[in-house]
C-alpha cells in the first residue's frame, strides 16, 4: 500500500497547492482530484471494470455536493481539493482489500457510496485544519514584514517559499493520513456488518444521495441566478428533443 | 597665501533606474500564481502581492535598504481576485518605476491606485470566477460523462480523463488569458484604470456564463433521468413500478432543495443525514 499512498500524497499536495497557494487552475475541484486519483491508483486487472468508473462516480457526486455558490468569505470552511482524492483513494483501496469479504454484487455503487461519504467527511475535517494554517500564515506574514524592513529580501523570499512548501506538505500528509484512516475504518466496519450490506440497500442510499447532489446542483446553477429556471427549462427541453430524435420515441 | 581647501569629492550620481523588461513581467506573472501562499485574515494577499512584485523591485532599486522599504510598502492589506491580480501588479510596477525615476509619487498615491483597482476587480471577479465559471466548468466535466458513452463496456473507461480535462479546459480558457497577460496590460494602461476595468467586460461575461450554466444543468437533468427511466423497468411492469424505483431520487432531490433554501451551504450535512435516513429506512422496510 506504500507506493499507492505516496502517489496519493503527491497528488494531494499538488491539489492543496492549487487551492491554497493561488494557482487556482481548477485542479483542486473534487471531480478533477477524484478522477486523477483513480487514474493513478491501479488495483489490478481483475478490478479493471470498476477501477475507473468508481472515481468518476465519486468525483461527480462530490463535485455537485461540494460546490458552494456563495462567495469564498461566506462559505463554510471545507477542504474540497483533497476530498476528491481521499474519497476516490479510499474507494479504490477498499475495493481491492474489503470487497472479497462482502457478498454484494452491485459493487460499483457500494464503493462509490463509500468513497463519497469518505470524501464528505474529509472535506469537513480538512476545513477545520484551515484555521491552524491561517494562524501560522499570520505569524509568517509578520516575520516577512520584519525581514523586508531590515532589507533582507532573500530571506523574505525563502520565508515565502517555505509557506508554499507548508501548504504542499500539509495537503500531502492530510491526504495520505485520511486515506489510511478511511481504509482502516472501512476494513473494520464493513465486514462486521456484511449481512446488512446488500445490493438493493446500496442502490437506495445511492439514489437518495444522487437526489441530494442534484438538488445541490440546482441550487448552484439555477436557483441563485435571475431567470435561471427559464434557462434550465430551455436546456431540459432541448436535451429532451435531442434524446427523442436519437431514440425515436420515449425512454 | 592660504591653500585653497581641497575640493570635496563630488557626490556619486545615482545610476538611473533600469526600465522594466519583458523578463520582469514574466517573472511577476509566474509569481502571481503563488499570491495566496501566506494568506491570513489580517493582510489577506498583502505578502503575496509584495512577493509577486519583487522582480520589478529588484530591477528598479539597487540597494538592500531601498528594496526592503519598497517591499514593505506592499506588505499591508491587499485583497482582490487572484485571477485578476496581474492587472494591479502591472499598475503598481508602473508607479514604482516612475518613482524610481524620480517622479514624486508618494506611498499614499501608490496605495490609492492599488485599492482603486483591486476592490472593483474583487467585486467583479469573485462572482464571475468563483460563483459562476468554476461551478460551470465542473458541470461541463459532469456532462462529459453523459455525452461520451462507453466505447467498450469491459475496457478502461477513458471518461475518467476526458471529464476532468473538459472541466480544466472550460475554466482555464477564460482564466488563463487574464493570468498570463494581466501584468502587461495593467502596466500599459496604468494611467486609465477605469478604461482598463471596462475593457475586461467582466459583468456581461458573468451574465452569459450564468445562462449557460442554467441551460446545461437543465440538459444534465434530462440526460441523467433518461437512462435512469430506461433501466428502472426492464420487465415492462408499468409506470407505477418506474415511479417507485425513481422515488428515492425524487424524494432526495425535493427534500434537499427545500432544506437548501432555508440553510444554503449545508450540503455536506444534508447529504450525510440523507444517507443515514435512507440506511435506517432500508432496514425497516
Amino acid at each position: 500500500m506504500l507506493p499507492e499512498l505516496l502517489r496519493v500524497a503527491l497528488l494531494g499536495g499538488i491539489l492543496a497547492t492549487d487551492r491554497a497557494a493561488g494557482w487556482n487552475l481548477m485542479l483542486g475541484q473534487p471531480l478533477v482530484g477524484a478522477c486523477l486519483a483513480g487514474a493513478l491508483l491501479n488495483p489490478g486487472p481483475e478490478w479493471e471494470l470498476w477501477a475507473l468508473r468508481i472515481p468518476l462516480g465519486v468525483g461527480v457526486l462530490l463535485q455537485l455536493l461540494l460546490t458552494d455558490p456563495a462567495l469564498p468569505a461566506a462559505q463554510r470552511p471545507r477542504d474540497a481539493a483533497t476530498a476528491g482524492v481521499i474519497g476516490s483513494s479510499v474507494a479504490i483501496l477498499c475495493l481491492e482489500r474489503v470487497h472479497p469479504f462482502l457478498s454484494v454484487t452491485t459493487g460499483g455503487i457500494l464503493w462509490v457510496l463509500v468513497g463519497t461519504i469518505a470524501g464528505l467527511l474529509a472535506s469537513v475535517a480538512g476545513g477545520w485544519m484551515e484555521a491552524s494554517l491561517r494562524a501560522r500564515n499570520e505569524i509568517s506574514a509578520r516575520r516577512a514584514e520584519e525581514l523586508a524592513l531590515e532589507g533582507r529580501v532573500s530571506s523574505f523570499e525563502a520565508l515565502y517559499w517555505g509557506g508554499v512548501g507548508r501548504i504542499f506538505l500539509r495537503g500531502a500528509t492530510w491526504s495520505a493520513a485520511a486515506t489510511v484512516a478511511g481504509v482502516a475504518a472501512s476494513a473494520v466496519l464493513l465486514p462486521s456488518v456484511a449481512r446488512f450490506v446488500t445490493g438493493p440497500r446500496a442502490g437506495l442510499i445511492f439514489a437518495v444521495l444522487l437526489g441530494v447532489a442534484y438538488a445541490s446542483g440546482f441550487h448552484t446553477h439555477v436557483r441563485v441566478f435571475r431567470r435561471g429556471l427559464g434557462w434550465a427549462t430551455m436546456g431540459a427541453v432541448a436535451a429532451l428533443l435531442v434524446m427523442l430524435r436519437l431514440h425515436g420515441g420515449g425512454p | 597665501m592660504i591653500d585653497p581647501e581641497p575640493a570635496a569629492p563630488p557626490a556619486p550620481i545615482p545610476a538611473p533606474p533600469r526600465p522594466l523588461r519583458a523578463l520582469d513581467f514574466a517573472r511577476m506573472t509566474s509569481r502571481s500564481f503563488y499570491l495566496q501562499a501566506l494568506f491570513a485574515p489580517e493582510r489577506q494577499q498583502g505578502p503575496g502581492f509584495a512577493f509577486a512584485l519583487l522582480p520589478a523591485i529588484r530591477r528598479l532599486y539597487s540597494g538592500a535598504r531601498e528594496r526592503g522599504s519598497a517591499l514593505a510598502r506592499h506588505m499591508g492589506f491587499f485583497g482582490t481576485h487572484p485571477v485578476l491580480s496581474g492587472y494591479v501588479l502591472g499598475v503598481a510596477a508602473r508607479l514604482e518605476e516612475r518613482r524610481a525615476q524620480g517622479i514624486p509619487i508618494g506611498d499614499a498615491a501608490i496605495e490609492d491606485a492599488k485599492r482603486s483597482l483591486a476592490s472593483p476587480l474583487a467585486a467583479l471577479g469573485d462572482p464571475l470566477f468563483w460563483v459562476t465559471l468554476r461551478p460551470l466548468a465542473g458541470l461541463v466535466g459532469i456532462l462529459g460523462m453523459t455525452l461520451f458513452p462507453l466505447a467498450d463496456r469491459v475496457g478502461p473507461d477513458l471518461r475518467v480523463l476526458v471529464c476532468p480535462l473538459l472541466a480544466l479546459l472550460t475554466y482555464n480558457a477564460v482564466a488563463l488569458n487574464h493570468r498570463l497577460f494581466g501584468v502587461r496590460r495593467g502596466y500599459a494602461r496604468a494611467d486609465e484604470p477605469g478604461k482598463l476595468l471596462h475593457s475586461l467586460r467582466l459583468a456581461p461575461l458573468r451574465g452569459f456564463f450564468e445562462r449557460v450554466g442554467a441551460f446545461l444543468f437543465g440538459s444534465l437533468m434530462v440526460l441523467t433521468l433518461w437512462p435512469m427511466t430506461e433501466s428502472a423497468d426492464p420487465a415492462g411492469l408499468g409506470f407505477a413500478h418506474t415511479a417507485s424505483v425513481l422515488a428515492p431520487f425524487a424524494l432526495g432531490w425535493i427534500v434537499s432543495a427545500l432544506v437548501l433554501r432555508r440553510w444554503p451551504g449545508r450540503c455536506v450535512e444534508i447529504a450525510l443525514a440523507a444517507a443515514l435516513v435512507a440506511l435506517v429506512v432500508s432496514t425497516r422496510v
